[in-house]
C-alpha cells in the first residue's frame, strides 16, 4: 500500500476515485480461483468478456480499475496501478503507464518467489523478504528496478565509494577470473496430424542465456549467433536491454515472412555490456520443420479403462497412466510401441480431468523430451567472437501427436 | 506503560494488517499510533522490530494519524528520531525518512508553514547534493543509500506538489553530471523538469533563470516555494496525455520559449538520455513516459533527442520499455515516426504479442496496444478500437485464434479477426473468404467443445463470449451470422442444459441476430416430443423465445409437456411460458390450454395460476394483459419472478389513486326536454383513456345519477360538453360529488377524487311545454289560479342593475316566459321537476327594481325563489 499515491488518486481521478479495498476484501472480489459448476450471470456473462489481465473489481457499488492480476502457481499477483487522470470513462490501457510498470512488478515478484526455489520452506523464506525488497525496489510504488534479486543483493552490498557511472543496474564490480558461460536452449512444439490436408504445425523457441563473469564497470562485449549453411534463419528476435545496438535485419526479420534464400541468416551480432546476474541475452523463433514422429495414440474424456491388455516393446510402463517411461536413451532402431486393447466403462460425469483437444474421436498422444548438445536450428555461437570458456546446448522438445483418423483442431497457416 | 515487547508487538501489527478498519474500530486502535512513535525510541527494542513497526507507518499513515495536526506531529517525531540516532550504522535511517516523506505527504500536511516539512525538506536536499546536513550523519558507508533515499523522497514530494523544486532544476543538473547514484537523480530531474514546465505554461518565470540557476541560490536555509504557490500546484485531474499528440491541451499548454530557453532544455534532456542506458529498464521506461509528456507540445524541440534511444529500444522484450517507446509515438507522431518506423513498430508489436518466450498477460496487453496502436493518421473515431492500417492480414497471420489457446487470448484475438473481417469485406473478396472461413472454424470447435456431454463450464461461457463477440463486431454481416445462428441451433439441440446461456445472449444482443436466433430456436424446441429430460431447459427456452400468436406447434408442444410436468418447478416453467404467450397477446388455443391446466396440474398453487392467467386473457384486453403481466412498474429492480408478477399485477390491475387528470364545469342552461340536464365542460389536464365519471348526490335531494362515459380525452383538443340528466326528487340546489376513474397511456387504471359540482336551483329549471293554439291567453291564469289554496303566494323586491328588466329577462328568463308586453309586464311560468311550479308576474320596473307577485305550487320553494331573484342583479 502506498499512501501517497494514493493521495495522489484521489486527486486526478476526481469523483471517480475508488479507494482500495482492504486485502480480505479485495481478494474475495477478485475471483480468480472461482470454479462455478452452475451458470452465474456475473461471471458466465457472454458479454463479460476479458481480453487482458486488468480487471474491474465492483467494491461498494462503486468501480475499481484498473487492477492487473493474474493466478500463477496457485498464488494471485495482483497490482492497482495509478491513472493519472479521470476514470471516466476509461481511458485507453495503453495510455496508462502504470499498467506495464504493474505487470512487470508482479512478473518480477513472481520470477523472484520462484527462483532457485525447491519447497515451502524456501518460498517462505522468500515471502517473507519480500516486504523489505518492496521497499528497496519500489519505494512510493514507483518501481526502480524490476530485478528483486538485485535489490536483494544491493541491501547486502555495502559499497563504500560507486564510481562515477556505475549503472543501476549492476550491484558491485566482479573480481577474478573472467569467465563468460552461455547456453542456447531451443523448445520445440510440434503437433503432428499425419493428415494429408492439415499441415503439421510447430513453433522453435529459442534462449540464448549468459552469464558473465567479467571485470571493470561495463565491460564491452560482442558475440555472434551462427547457423549451418543453408540453416532457417533466426525470428522475431527479441533482446535483452543491455544489447546496445541491432541491425536493422534483426530487427524486422519474423515469422511471417517467407523463408527464402534472400533471407538475413546471420551472422547474428550482438554487442552489449552485461549485467553480473545470469540473464536472457535473447530469445527467437525459427521455421525450421520438425522431423515427424511416429506414434500411437491416447484417450480421454471417455469413462475409466475397466479392462487393459498390453505389451510395451521398450523401457518401463506405468499402468494406471498409460505412460511408457523409455529412460535416458532412444533404442537403436528409434522405434518404440505399445499395444493393447483397452475397453472403456461408462463415463462418469464428476471430477473426471478433462482435455479441450479429444472431442469425439480426437486423441493424441503428448511426448516430451529433451536432447543434451543439440539445436534443431543447429544455431550456436562463434566462440571466436568472444572469449568462451563453457558452452552447453541443450534442447528440449514436447510433440502432440494427433490422431490422424479424426478431426483436428487446425491453426491459422 | 512501558514499551510493549518483540512478540506483543508482531501479535499487534498482525491483528492490524488482518483488518485495519476492525482494528482500528477497538479498544486498541486510538493508542496504536502514539504507542508506535514512542516505541520506536525504546531502547529495549530490535531494530528489526522497529523497521516492521516503520513499515506499518508507511503503508497506514491515514490510520495511525488520521488529520492534519497528528501527522505533523508524527513527522516531527519521526524526524527527532532520526537524528537522535547514534553515528553507528543503522537500518533505521532509510525507513525513517520514507516514513517522515510518507507521512507528510498523505497527511496534506507538507507546506511552509509545516515545522516538519521545513525541516525535511533542506536534509533530503542536503543529504541528496551530498552536503554536510551536520552532527555526524550516518556512517560513511550509509551515505550512499542515504542519498538515493533522499533523492527518492524528494521526488515522491515533487510528485505531490508539483513544483516544489521548480528553484532546483540547475542544482540538480549540476550534480547529474558529478558522482552520485544516477537513477534517483535523473529521474527526480525529469520529474521536476515536466513539473516546472507545467507550472510554466500556467504561470511564467523564466525557464532558462531556472534551468541555471547554480547552487548558491538554495545555500538558505528557506525554501523557496513560489512555484508551488504560483502554478497553484494543487494536483489538477489531468487530461489524458493520450493520443492527442497535436492538441497540446492536455495541461500543457503551447509554450514557446526563447531560443536560449530551448538551447538549454534541450541540453538537460540530452544529458539525461544520454545517461539513460545506466538507468535498470523501469526506470527508463519511466524517464521516458516524462520526458515525452514534458516535450509534447512544446515549440521548437524537435522529438529527433530520442530517435538514438529508440534504435536501442526497439529490440526489447522488455514490457515496460515498448510501453514507453508507443507512448513516445503516442505524444510526437509523426515528428518521431516516420511511415517506415510506424511500420518497424507494429511488426516488433506484433512479433511481440506472440512471442512463445513471454508470458501470456504480456501477449494480451501488446494485444490491446495493437488494437489501441496511435497511428500517425488514424481513419477510425478517436477511442475505439481498431486495427491499424498498416496491420495487414499478413501481419496478422501470427495472431489468429485458435481452439488451443488460453480463453482471454482467444477471445482478444478473435476480436481482432473480426476487426480484420469487418475491414476486409470491401476489399479482397478472396482473402474476406478465407478469413470468414477460418472464423466459422474456429466457432464450429467452440460449438463442438461446448456440446460436450459433462464438459466444464467455462467452455460453454467461452463460446458464448466468443458468439457475442462476433455477433457484435459482425452484426451487418449475414455472410458471417448464417452460420452462427445454424451452428447455435445445432448446439442447443446437442446440449439443451445450456438454455440459459442462451437466454442471456438473446438478451444481449442486437436484433440482427436476436430475431432470427429466437425463430430458429423456437423450432428447435418446440419440434421436441415435449417429455424428455430436457423438459425444464425447452421450457426455460421457450419462455423466452415464444411468439405472442401461439402458433399451434407451441401450444401442442406445451399441452404434451403439460402431461410431464410432474413436480413444482416444471410447472412453474410451464406457466412461465403461458405468461409469456399471455404478455404477447395470447392466441385463440391459450385459453384453451390455460382452462385444461387449471384442471390438470397436480400442484394447486400451479393450478391457481392457471386459473388466473385464464381469467385474465378472458377479461383483458391485449394491451392490458401486456401491461399486468409486463415488467412491474411498481418495483423494476426486483429480480424474483414471483414477487414481479405480484408487483406486476398490483400495478396493473389494481385500481391506483390518483391526482385529477381533468377539471369539470358546469356550462350554460339547457332548459328543454322533460328532465333537468347539466352540460358540464371537461377539460383534460393529461391524456386519459376509458374516463368513467361517477357523481354522488349529497343528501338524496335526486335520484341516483347515472355515470357518463368518454373514450378519449387528450390536453389541448378541444372536448365535447357532457350532459348530465338529473332526477330530481325535490326541488332543490344540491352538491354532486365527482369521482374518475380512467386508464393512463401506460395501461394503469387509476381513481381520483374531483372537486364537488354545484347544482343551482336555476338549473333545475324547465319550460312548460307550449299551450295549444288559441289556449294561450288564459294558460297562465289557469296555472296562476291552480296554485292556490295549497301553494304559497308571495311578493318580492327584485333588485335591477344598470341594464334594466329587459336585459335580466332576455338572459336568465327567456325560455320561461309565457306572455310578454315589454318593458312592462311578464308572465313566467317554470317546471319545476319532480312536479312543481313556479309561476312570476314581473310588473312595471321602477328606478331601482321590480316588483314581482310568485305563485307556487310547493310552498317550500320561497326561500330559494327569493335568494333567486334577490341573486340576479348580483350575478350580472
Amino acid at each position: 500500500r502506498y499512501p501517497t499515491v494514493e493521495k495522489r488518486a484521489k486527486v486526478f481521478n476526481g469523483a471517480s476515485y475508488v479507494p482500495i479495498p482492504e486485502d480480505g476484501p479485495f481478494l474475495k472480489e477478485l475471483r480468480l480461483l472461482d470454479d462455478d459448476k452452475d451458470f452465474v450471470e456475473r461471471h458466465d456473462c457472454c458479454t463479460h468478456i476479458n481480453k487482458t489481465t486488468i480487471y474491474r473489481l465492483s467494491v461498494g457499488g462503486e468501480e475499481l480499475w484498473p487492477v492487473v492480476a493474474f493466478l500463477k502457481n496457485g498464488m494471485i499477483y495482483a497490482s492497482v496501478p495509478l491513472v493519472e487522470q479521470t476514470l471516466s470513462p476509461h481511458p485507453p490501457l495503453i495510455s496508462i503507464s502504470g499498467i506495464s510498470q504493474g505487470l512487470e512488478l508482479l512478473f518480477d515478484i513472481q520470477g523472484f518467489l520462484y527462483s532457485s526455489q525447491k519447497n515451502d520452506t524456501g518460498l517462505n523464506t522468500k515471502l517473507s523478504q519480500l516486504p523489505n525488497l518492496l521497499l528497496q525496489a519500489s519505494p512510493f510504488g514507483t518501481l526502480l528496478d524490476a530485478n528483486l534479486q538485485n535489490s536483494l543483493d544491493n541491501i547486502n552490498f555495502a559499497s563504500v565509494s560507486q564510481p562515477q557511472k556505475q549503472p543501476a543496474w549492476k550491484v558491485g564490480t566482479y573480481k577474478g577470473k573472467p569467465q563468460v558461460s552461455i547456453s542456447i536452449t531451443e523448445k520445440v512444439k510440434s503437433m503432428q496430424y499425419d493428415k494429408r490436408d492439415i499441415e503439421d504445425t510447430w513453433q522453435v523457441v529459442g534462449a540464448v542465456i549468459f552469464k558473465c563473469d567479467l571485470e571493470g564497470i561495463m565491460p564491452n562485449v560482442t558475440i555472434s549467433l551462427n547457423l549451418p549453411t543453408n540453416g532457417f534463419p533466426l525470428q522475431d528476435i527479441l533482446v535483452h536491454p543491455c544489447v546496445t545496438s541491432l541491425d536493422s535485419a534483426i530487427l524486422t526479420s519474423s515469422n511471417i515472412d517467407a523463408v527464402d534464400d534472400s533471407a538475413f541468416s546471420g551472422p547474428y551480432k550482438f554487442p552489449f555490456t552485461p549485467p553480473l546476474e545470469s540473464f536472457n541475452l535473447c530469445y527467437y523463433t525459427s521455421q525450421v520443420p520438425v522431423p515427424p514422429i511416429l506414434a500411437h495414440i491416447h484417450f480421454y474424456n471417455t469413462g475409466p479403462i475397466t479392462q487393459l491388455e498390453y505389451k510395451g516393446s521398450f523401457g518401463q510402463l506405468e499402468k494406471s497412466l498409460l505412460i511408457c517411461i523409455i529412460g535416458q536413451k532412444f533404442p537403436k532402431s528409434m522405434e518404440i510401441s505399445l499395444s493393447g486393447t483397452i475397453t472403456f466403462g461408462a463415463k462418469s460425469h464428476d471430477k473426471q480431468p478433462f482435455d479441450q483437444i479429444c472431442i469425439g474421436d480426437t486423441v493424441y498422444v503428448k511426448l516430451h523430451f529433451s536432447i543434451l548438445d543439440y539445436t534443431l536450428t543447429g544455431c550456436h555461437v562463434d566462440q571466436h567472437s568472444v572469449q568462451v570458456f563453457a558452452i552447453r546446448k541443450t534442447k528440449t522438445s514436447s510433440h502432440w501427436k494427433l490422431n490422424s483418423k479424426a478431426p483436428a483442431p487446425v491453426t491459422y497457416g | 506503560m512501558g514499551p510493549l515487547s518483540r512478540e506483543a508487538w508482531a501479535e499487534r501489527l498482525g491483528a492490524f494488517r488482518a483488518s485495519p478498519s476492525a482494528f482500528m474500530a477497538g479498544a486498541d486502535g486510538e493508542d496504536l499510533g502514539r504507542d508506535l512513535l514512542s516505541d520506536l525510541r525504546s531502547e529495549k527494542l530490535s531494530e528489526q522490530t522497529k523497521v516492521s513497526l516503520l513499515a506499518l507507518s508507511l503503508e497506514y499513515p491515514a490510520q495511525l494519524w488520521p488529520d492534519v495536526p497528528a501527522a505533523e506531529a508524527a513527522a516531527t517525531s519521526l524526524l527527532d528520531i532520526l537524528v537522535l540516532l547514534p553515528p553507528r550504522p543503522s537500518a533505521l535511517r532509510r525507513p525513517l525518512l520514507l516514513a517522515a516523506t510518507t507521512v507528510l505527504a498523505s497527511g496534506g500536511v507538507l507546506g511552509p508553514t509545516s515545522g516538519a516539512s521545513c525541516r525535511l525538506l533542506p536534509l533530503l536536499l542536503g543529504l541528496a547534493t551530498g552536503r554536510d546536513v551536520g552532527r555526524g550523519f550516518g556512517p560513511i558507508s550509509e551515505q550512499r543509500p542515504l542519498q538515493a533515499t533522499a533523492y527518492e523522497c524528494l521526488r515522491e514530494l515533487e510528485s505531490c506538489k508539483p513544483g516544489l523544486l521548480g528553484g532546483f532544476l540547475g542544482l540538480l543538473r549540476s550534480q547529474l553530471g558529478q558522482e552520485g547514484p544516477i537513477q534517483p537523480l535523473s529521474l527526480l530531474l525529469a520529474l521536476a523538469l515536466r513539473n516546472t514546465l507545467v507550472v510554466q505554461s500556467r504561470s511564467g518565470p523564466g525557464l532558462k533563470g531556472l534551468l541555471m540557476a547554480g547552487v548558491s541560490s538554495t545555500g538558505s536555509g528557506t525554501w523557496d516555494w513560489t512555484l508551488v504557490e504560483e502554478g497553484h500546484a494543487h494536483l489538477q485531474p489531468q487530461a489524458p496525455c493520450w493520443p492527442a499528440a497535436e492538441e497540446g491541451a492536455c495541461g500543457l499548454a503551447m509554450l514557446e520559449p526563447s531560443p536560449e530557453e530551448v538551447r538549454e532544455l534541450r541540453a538537460s534532456v540530452a544529458q539525461l538520455l544520454d545517461t539513460s542506458y545506466l538507468l535498470t529498464p523501469v526506470a527508463q521506461a519511466q524517464l521516458l513516459w516524462l520526458l515525452g509528456w514534458a516535450l509534447r507540445g512544446l515549440r521548437g524541440q524537435p522529438p529527433a533527442l530520442f530517435k538514438p534511444q529508440l534504435v536501442r529500444l526497439l529490440g526489447t522484450a522488455q514490457l515496460t520499455l515498448l510501453h514507453a517507446v508507443l507512448a513516445l509515438k503516442a505524444a510526437f507522431g509523426e515528428a518521431l515516426f516516420t511511415s517506415q518506423d510506424e511500420a518497424l513498430l507494429l511488426r516488433r508489436l506484433t512479433v511481440a504479442a506472440q512471442h512463445p518466450a513471454l508470458p501470456l498477460p504480456t501477449h494480451l496487453f501488446y494485444l490491446h496496444c495493437l488494437l489501441s496502436f496511435p497511428e500517425n493518421w488514424p481513419l477510425g473515431p478517436e477511442g475505439e478500437e481498431a486495427a491499424p492500417l498498416l496491420l495487414g492480414p499478413q501481419l496478422c497471420r501470427g495472431l489468429m485464434p485458435s481452439l488451443l489457446h488460453d480463453p482471454m487470448v482467444l477471445l482478444s484475438r478473435l476480436h481482432l479477426l473480426c476487426l480484420l473481417c469487418a475491414e476486409d469485406e470491401e476489399e479482397e473478396k478472396g482473402h474476406f473468404q478465407n478469413l470468414q472461413w477460418y472464423l466459422e472454424e474456429l466457432l464450429a470447435g467452440l460449438r463442438q467443445r461446448a456440446a460436450l456431454d459433462g464438459g466444464p463450464r467455462a467452455l460453454a461461457t467461452l463460446c458464448f463470449q466468443a458468439s457475442y463477440l462476433v455477433a457484435s463486431c459482425l452484426a451487418r454481416q449475414p455472410m458471417v451470422l448464417t452460420p452462427l445462428i445454424q451452428g447455435l441451433a445445432q448446439l442447443y439441440q446437442a446440449r439443451p442444459v445450456l438454455a440459459p446461456h442462451f437466454v442471456e445472449l438473446l438478451d444481449r444482443v442486437g436484433p440482427e441476430l436476436r430475431e432470427p436466433l429466437r425463430v430458429v430456436l423456437r423450432q428447435e424446441v418446440v419440434s421436441r416430443p415435449g417429455r424428455d429430460e430436457a423438459l425444464r431447459w425447452h421450457l426455460q427456452m421457450l419462455a423466452k423465445v415464444a411468439e405472442g400468436d401461439a402458433q399451434s406447434a407451441t401450444l401442442s408442444f406445451l399441452q404434451t409437456a403439460a402431461a410431464h410436468c410432474a413436480h413444482w418447478g416444471l410447472q412453474e416453467a410451464l406457466l412461465k411460458v403461458c405468461r409469456a404467450l399471455l404478455r404477447e397477446g395470447g392466441g385463440a388455443g391459450l385459453a384453451d390450454l390455460l382452462q385444461a391446466l387449471a384442471r390438470q396440474l397436480e400442484d394447486p398453487d400451479g393450478r391457481d395460476h392457471a386459473r388466473l392467467y385464464y381469467i385474465l386473457l378472458a377479461h383483458l384486453a391485449g394491451p392490458k394483459l401486456g401491461v399486468a403481466l409486463g415488467p412491474s412498474l411498481a418495483a423494476p429492480a426486483l429480480a424474483s419472478s414471483l414477487m414481479a408478477e405480484n408487483q406486476g399485477f398490483a400495478a396493473g390491475l389494481i385500481v391506483q389513486e390518483a391526482l385529477a387528470p381533468i377539471q369539470l364545469s358546469v356550462g350554460p342552461q339547457r332548459a328543454s326536454g322533460p328532465l333537468p340536464v347539466l352540460q358540464l365542460q371537461v377539460e383534460a389536464l393529461e391524456p386519459v383513456y376509458s374516463l368513467e365519471l361517477r357523481f354522488l348526490v349529497e343528501g338524496q335531494l335526486y335520484a341516483p345519477l347515472e355515470p357518463v362515459h368518454v373514450p378519449c380525452l387528450c390536453p389541448g383538443r378541444p372536448a365535447h360538453p357532457l350532459l348530465l340528466p338529473l332526477r330530481p326528487r325535490q326541488p332543490a340546489p344540491a352538491r354532486l360529488e365527482v369521482q374518475a376513474l380512467y386508464t393512463t397511456p401506460t395501461g394503469l387504471t387509476c381513481h381520483a377524487h374531483l372537486p364537488p359540482l354545484p347544482v343551482n336551483f336555476a338549473d333545475l329549471f324547465l319550460p312548460f311545454p307550449q299551450p295549444p293554439e288559441g289556449a294561450q291567453p288564459g294558460f297562465f291564469e289557469g296555472l296562476w289560479d291552480s296554485c292556490l289554496p295549497k301553494g304559497a303566494e308571495s311578493r318580492v323586491w327584485c333588485p335591477l342593475g344598470p341594464q334594466g328588466l329587459e336585459t335580466l329577462v332576455s338572459r336568465y328568463l327567456e325560455p320561461f316566459v309565457v306572455m310578454a308586453q315589454p318593458p312592462t309586464s311578464y308572465h313566467i311560468a317554470i317546471r319545476l321537476p319532480p312536479n312543481s311550479m313556479l309561476l312570476l308576474r314581473l310588473e312595471a320596473p321602477q328606478v331601482d327594481g321590480v316588483p314581482v307577485a310568485l305563485r307556487t305550487d310547493d310552498w317550500a320553494v320561497l326561500p330559494l325563489v327569493g335568494d333567486y331573484l334577490r341573486g340576479l342583479s348580483v350575478t350580472e
